[in-house]
């Protein structure tokens, strides 16, 4: 029975084959033309799915690049990974005075590198470590510090708080020193003599940010140190709080400074701006002959950006109180604690956009300056009296070959101490 | 299938922003600030052609981004009233999202800041500095020191920003001319 199944099969497959193929023929015959028509739309149906899936193909390739580079924009920091930035900059510098050719020297000023890395959506810490003048040993007279380490909380989008190591709200340049904020080859005098920049302290700080333009800091920090003051050292002509200052190296703490600082941008381009820091700087040291100084820094600053002029203007205010006894009992020696202490800028500088990146910014500045404007507790024969104020007139180009990567020269000229006047060329970068 | 293939990139957008920020506009009211007169808003992935992505990076003097862009599509009715775009960049050192409205006649309706995670220069969210940019369109020079005032404290947030809205405006107009907005 299977075995005739088996024979009758190929037979009935044959029979069919040749009724479809009679049958295809004679409608083929009479429905050539709709046949063909029908031929050509599944054709063309079947090239747009294969445009579709080339497509598709297209979009999932080009995702993982789309990817790659939302994560990674045009960048000015490098990225180690998810919410951590590595960061840093430097100078590096060359002064040639005028006056005495051998005390032309160059420099890499300070080289700082740092990170900052973000624990959740509120939560980061930042920290920069600097390194002046190259080399640190007991031979050499560079310098590293902890220049920022601190951790930063926002309660909300407009308020937040720090603690740690952190720069104080002072000027224009405390908070923002990278060398491409500023168009000189070294920072502008007053900050540097009257606001020791960068003026970092340890402390807590509270900030905030309007919608109007205001922006708020306050908080409590270590303070300075008037016991360190030397009276045999020049430094403390130079600048007066840069011999005082603690920047958190086993900073005696007994007493506290408080800061403040305001800032109002409400027009674009303008930036109107006060601080400042006040604390007592005795800390209870035994026998010292000013256990109640006092020592307050204050500034108010302007900045004015129209078009491509950049106007700016610092003015600087410091005070030590309470330094009679203490400068009274400096006998015979030179450099006594000032009373008071004073400067203030004016600069202006044009950016001059060239091709691509390259940004040529022309300016000159004014500095007016006194590190030892009064004293206090004088005595006979210490011969010490009020410092003339010095003028430098710093004018000069800076030239961006990236935004962050900055050629600078310039020619600083002084009205007192002439020999002092010198050509400075710079290079510097950050990011 | 259609469907599919424009979500998935939108997606991948979305899943590889960095959840590192506070949030000062949501997408939907930087969207409804462009255009209040919009009945819906349809989200779209915009993609640039190689050429097109050449054409916007010679008329930006930007380095070229991606050839996918999220947006908003805002219509009244069937009528489309322009497009949001969105986008991030870096500021100083962290990621900036901010949102840009365009008019369908290529004008500048705002610039929304949706997320800021820098510890300085917040004023880039200030209104007042960014309206700076509304009204402005592809034959405005939308570059900082120029025509866009910087922000003394957050020159690279300001200048990047900047940048970002200058390349997104050359996008629309390419997408534009090429119909497909």
């Amino acid at each position: 029975m299977h075995a005739t199944k088996n024979r009758q099969l190929p037979l009935a497959i044959a029979t069919s084959i040749a009724l479809a193929l009679a049958s295809a023929n004679a409608f083929a015959q009479s429905n050539e033309t709709q046949l063909l028509n029908r031929l050509e739309q599944l054709a063309g149906e079947l090239e747009k799915v294969k445009a579709e899936l080339k497509q598709m193909k297209q979009k999932q390739d080009a995702t993982p690049v789309l990817i790659a580079q939302a994560a990674a924009p045009v960048s000015a920091s490098s990225r180690l990974g998810e919410g951590t930035q590595l960061t840093a900059y430097g100078e590096i510098n060359y002064s040639r005075p005028r006056r005495d050719s051998s005390a032309t020297q160059a420099d890499v000023a300070r080289f700082v590198t740092g990170f900052q890395h973000s624990f959740n959506e509120k939560t980061k810490v930042v920290a920069e470590l600097e390194v002046e003048h190259a080399v640190k040993s007991s031979s050499d007279n560079g310098e590293v510090a902890v220049e920022q380490v601190f951790v930063e909380h926002r309660f909300n989008d407009s308020f937040g708080a720090r603690a740690g190591l952190f720069l104080i709200p002072l000027g224009l340049i405390n908070q923002n020193h990278e060398p491409h904020t500023f168009y000189s080859v070294n920072r502008p005098t007053v900050e540097t003599a009257i606001i020791p920049s960068t003026l970092r302290e340890a402390g807590v700080q509270l900030f905030g940010e309007q919608d109007n333009g205001i922006s708020w800091s306050t908080g409590i920090t270590t303070g300075f140190d008037l016991s360190k003051w030397d009276p045999l050292k020049v430094e403390g002509v130079e600048s007066p709080l840069r011999t005082l200052h603690q920047e958190g190296q086993l900073a005696r703490s007994k007493d506290l400074s408080f800061f403040g600082a305001l800032d109002w941008r409400g027009i674009p381009g303008l930036r109107v701006g006060a601080g400042f820091t006040t604390g007592k700087a005795g800390h209870g040291t035994k026998g010292f002959l000013a256990p109640n100084a006092r020592t307050t820094l204050a500034d108010v600053h302007v900045q004015w950006t129209p078009g491509a002029w950049d106007f700016a203007a610092v003015y600087a205010r410091g005070t030590i109180s309470g330094a009679g006894a203490l400068n009274a009992s400096f006998s015979g020696a030179p450099y006594l604690v000032p009373k008071s202490f004073d400067g203030y800028y004016a600069q202006a500088a044009y950016k001059i956009p060239l091709s691509g990146d390259y940004r040529l910014s022309p300016f000159t500045r004014i500095e007016r300056i006194n590190t030892g404007r009064s004293f206090d507790g004088v005595v006979a024969g210490q011969n010490v009296t009020a410092y003339d104020t010095e003028t430098i007139w710093t004018t000069g180009v800076s030239f961006n070959i990236a935004p962050t990567v900055v050629l600078k020269a310039d020619y600083q000229k002084y009205k007192i101490v002439k020999d002092s006047d010198r050509i400075n060329l710079g290079l510097g970068f950050s990011f | 299938m259609k469907s599919a293939l424009t979500w998935l990139p939108t997606a991948a957008i979305v899943i590889v922003s960095p959840v590192y920020a506070g949030q000062y506009a949501t997408v939907d009211e930087a969207a409804k600030r462009a255009f209040p007169d919009a009945t819906e808003f349809k989200e779209s992935v915009f993609q640039l052609s190689a050429d097109e992505v050449r054409n916007v990076a010679t008329v930006t003097g930007l380095p070229a981004k991606p050839v996918l862009w999220r947006s908003l599509l805002a219509m009244n009715g069937d009528k489309p009233l322009g497009v949001v775009v969105l986008d991030s960049v870096i500021g100083k050192f962290e990621l900036i999202d901010y949102a840009v409205g365009i008019a369908y006649d290529g004008k500048i309706r705002n610039v929304e800041i949706l997320a800021y995670r820098e510890s300085h220069g917040y004023e880039v969210r200030l209104p007042a500095w960014r309206k700076q940019f509304f009204g402005k369109d592809k034959s405005s020079r939308l570059r900082v020191s120029e025509d866009i005032a910087s922000i003394s404290g957050a020159t690279m947030s300001a200048t990047h920003i900047t940048d970002g809205v200058r390349r997104i405006v050359a996008v629309v107009d390419q997408m534009k001319a090429a119909g497909k907005f």
